[in-house]
């Protein structure tokens, strides 16, 4: 038996669609705000005092919290109507870009800061790849309206 | 000049109409807009959370905020100036959009909170010459209604796309404030963020 959105409870109310937007977007926001942050330390462009491993360190946990709201709320707004999202292309390379930011943030973005000098090329290079994959997230979301 | 007759020359402007018939372009910018707020907006956050007391706590206050203002400003600018392109493009949808409307006076109440907690906060006088981070019970509530009135403006934002304007009320009332939302009864088959 197909899935039928209009049995969503989320659905029920025409509130929800709206909040559950503004939670999804302010957390991502702020989640690739944070991650910014330990971005322009890695440039050497903010508190020169503060070790990057050490700033990553302070501002992890409100990172992981932030993306945590992302995922939950943005599967609870898929759920609302997921066949408009699974055939949409840019849902899909957003939920891509989605995947690869996450992992490069804690796989690889992760063993560069720990690893690398601030102000390598490498750790360079890596902040704007990790920024490149974040804005390209953002991209995804808004382009999804459009097409 | 009528509020709408303005709105109406402003989105008139060869700019903001070459912003609105492009395909590509408005959307670009919207992105754009959209990944500001979080790029620069993180540095907000950052600001607002040492405000509060809850991260960097080893380090002042004034110094967090003076090594993050030039990348703040910087961010800000740009935002504004794809909001402008934005809001310009469809200047006649928005001028009398209530959301809209109170996203514009959110901003300039940042603007006031700024000047009300610039001397007692943001540029404490007696921290940068102590050098001894603290977070007062000022700091703590400039850094919550900061916070608030952030999120207040993404809010906003966002809902300035659910705002359903009663038509002909816009032809006889360009100023009319009511408000009506519409949202999850569309929302499954027409919901197109501006």
């Amino acid at each position: 038996m197909p899935y039928d959105p209009n049995t969503n409870p989320l659905n029920s109310q025409e509130w929800i669609f709206p909040v559950l937007e503004v939670i999804h977007i302010s957390f991502f926001s702020a989640s690739i705000g944070l991650a910014s942050v330990v971005n322009l330390r890695l440039w050497g462009a903010v508190f020169d005092r503060v070790p990057a491993i050490d700033l990553n360190r302070k501002l992890f946990l409100w990172t992981l919290a932030g993306l945590t709201v992302v995922l939950v709320s943005g599967m609870m707004l898929f759920t609302m109507d997921p066949y408009r999202y699974f055939y949409n292309s840019a849902f899909r390379f957003k939920m891509i870009a989605l995947l690869v930011a996450i992992i490069y943030h804690y796989a690889v973005h992760s063993i560069f800061i720990s690893r690398s000098r601030e102000g390598s090329a490498i750790a360079r290079l890596s902040a704007i790849v990790e920024t490149a994959l974040w804005v390209s997230v953002a991209f995804g979301g808004i382009f999804f309206a459009f097409e | 000049m009528p509020l709408h007759d303005l709105a109406e020359w402003i989105r008139h402007i060869a700019l903001f109409t070459a912003v609105r018939e492009s395909r590509l372009i408005y959307p670009i910018i919207l992105s754009t807009h959209l990944s500001c707020i979080g790029v620069f907006g993180g540095l907000i956050l950052v600001t607002d959370l040492r405000l509060l007391g809850l991260v960097l706590t080893r380090y002042s206050i004034a110094s967090v905020v003076s090594q993050l203002r030039p990348w703040k400003w910087a961010g800000f600018l740009l935002m504004i100036s794809m909001g402008i392109l934005l809001a310009g493009s469809k200047a006649n949808i928005y001028f009398d959009n209530p959301y809209f409307v109170m996203k514009i006076s959110t901003l300039l109440l940042i603007g006031v909170h700024f000047l009300i907690f610039r001397k007692a906060v943001y540029r404490d006088e007696t921290e940068i010459r102590d050098n001894q981070p603290r977070s007062s019970g000022i700091a703590k509530l400039a850094g919550a209604t900061s916070l608030a009135l952030w999120i207040t403006v993404v809010a906003m934002g966002r809902w300035i796309a659910y705002y359903d304007r009663p038509d002909s009320a816009y032809l006889t009332a360009p100023l009319q404030q009511t408000t009506t939302l519409t949202v999850a009864s569309t929302h499954l088959t027409n919901v197109r963020p501006d």
